[in-house]
């Protein structure tokens, strides 16, 4: 199959964290997966404290499935971030300490 | 910072140990991950010289109801929803704080492809977070080092059977080299659906449930085929068979001696025939390789028919079977943690940009570096 595949349909997420740190973050622990999908291409970049998300699929329901799936591995992330940092285990510690 | 105006920098990479450093460490300390099938596992390891300790060792496991199995994207959703929660308490019940840990290990294959992916972005938030190096892991030879430190079996033959696997392993030479395996599904597979045949419970495993039922069976031994081809085994067309007798039994339909027989004689009949393939091979590995000890991992290894057969089998040898309980044969987080553990303690880790998952990572792959 020599056809060229297009990709009209396309999505562009803006995602605020706290600090760039936390941002990078999730840059390198959601961009290491490639798509399963040709028919679908992921960007991800970081930009100060804000994670910007490409989607482009050659199909709105492509496009769909794929995002779906980034937004349930962005919560994971969200929630490991919350819960797992150095700084809220060790708040989490002392508080225990102290009772 | 000598420049307050320059763009933050980049998260700093976790850098490569300095191994004289490591290995000076009375107390190197690792967290595993594993998610590869419908078992979300956490565990902390402590090696200490040449002895390693359990510091926790949590599992959650998705159990489908009866009659269906484990779907890829379900499994994943199970895993993500409860990584924290499980995280939190491998923590707590080990009762480390973050700066002891010196590396993060997860599984990198073979398994389900969703479910891996989801742990291991866990598992590289962690890694980023707490700025501790990656360690990936080849499931299989989580299993294996895992029951060689629990048992001490030196130098075993390894029967690996589970759910997804179906190996018997020898080491020589820095591999862990494949001697036969399953040609089509793997024995815990067969065992898991043909459970879903009988409409049995997941919980806790199919596995552990057909083994129960199995032991009110036994009045007769249904005929079913027998496929050993070499080194290797098949199972599909046994299931197969035991799906027609189960249909035929169900329909009222008798056995061979013209009697009635039940969900047990079928069980019992299941495991009887595979399980004696598993032995066959398993004496052939022992024959070939010149060892007496076996050791038995994955899932299925729990069983104790298994267990109680392979060790008939060895004791005419003059060896014997080494096994592992359900915390450590079922997929667990502590034995990716102590089979990375010692490949971090080689100079070994996964930078974070190439930790990926695989869902076909054969076990002979690894350069096993941790042994002579």
């Amino acid at each position: 199959m020599s056809t060229e595949l297009t990709y009209p349909c396309s999505l562009s997420l803006d995602v605020p964290f706290p600090d760039a740190r936390l941002a990078n973050v999730a840059l390198q622990a959601l961009r290491v997966d490639k798509e399963l999908s040709a028919l679908v291409q992921k960007e991800l970049s970081a930009v100060d404290s804000t994670l910007k998300v490409r989607y482009k699929a050659t199909t709105n329901r492509m496009l769909r499935v794929a995002v779906n799936s980034f937004f349930d591995s962005l919560a994971l992330v969200l929630e490991v971030m919350e819960q797992l940092d150095v700084d809220v285990i060790e708040a989490r510690k002392a508080e225990e300490e102290t009772g | 910072m000598s420049q307050p105006h320059s763009p933050p920098p980049p998260p700093a990479q976790p850098q490569p140990p300095n191994m004289t450093d490591l290995l000076k460490k009375p107390r190197r300390i690792a967290l595993g991950c594993e998610g590869s099938a419908n078992k979300l596992g956490i565990g902390i390891i402590l090696h200490e010289n040449d002895t390693s300790t359990v510091l926790s060792n949590i599992r959650h496991t998705f159990v489908s109801p009866p009659g269906t199995g484990f779907l890829p994207k379900d499994t994943a959703a199970h895993h993500r929803s409860f990584f924290v929660r499980i995280a939190l308490q491998a923590l707590r019940v080990a009762n480390i704080t973050i700066p002891d840990i010196d590396c993060i290990c997860y599984t990198r294959g073979p398994g389900m492809g969703a479910p891996l992916t989801s742990v291991a972005i866990a598992a590289r938030t962690l890694s980023l977070l707490w700025n501790k190096p990656l360690v990936g892991v080849n499931h299989c030879v989580g299993h294996i080092e895992m029951g060689r430190a629990i048992t001490g079996a030196s130098h075993p033959v390894v029967l690996y059977v589970s759910g997804g696997n179906t190996q018997v392993i020898a080491y020589a030479e820095q591999r862990y080299r494949i001697f036969g395996e399953a040609l089509d599904i793997a024995v815990g597979n067969c065992l898991d659906r043909f459970a879903r045949t009988l409409e049995i419970s997941n919980d806790p495993a199919p596995g552990y449930n057909i083994e129960q039922l199995a032991k009110q069976g036994g009045r007769i031994l249904l005929d079913l085929p027998y496929a050993v081809k070499g080194m290797d085994c098949s199972f599909s067309g046994i299931l197969t068979r035991a799906d027609e007798l189960a249909a035929h039994m169900k329909s009222g339909g008798k056995g061979p001696d013209g009697e009635a027989f039940t969900p047990a004689d079928l069980c019992f009949s299941l495991q009887e025939t595979i399980f004696a393939m598993l032995v066959e091979i398993t004496e052939r590995a022992m024959a070939h390789v010149g060892s007496s000890q076996v050791l038995i991992v994955g899932g299925v290894g729990c069983n104790e028919r298994l267990q109680e057969m392979m060790g008939a089998m060895a004791a005419e040898r003059g060896g014997s079977v080494y096994a592992t309980d359900e915390r450590f044969c079922i997929d667990n987080g502590i034995m990716i943690a102590h089979a990375g553990l010692l490949a971090y303690e080689t100079g070994f880790q996964t930078p974070i940009e190439e930790s990926t998952c695989t869902q076909r990572f054969r076990t002979d792959e690894v350069l096993v570096k941790w042994r002579k």
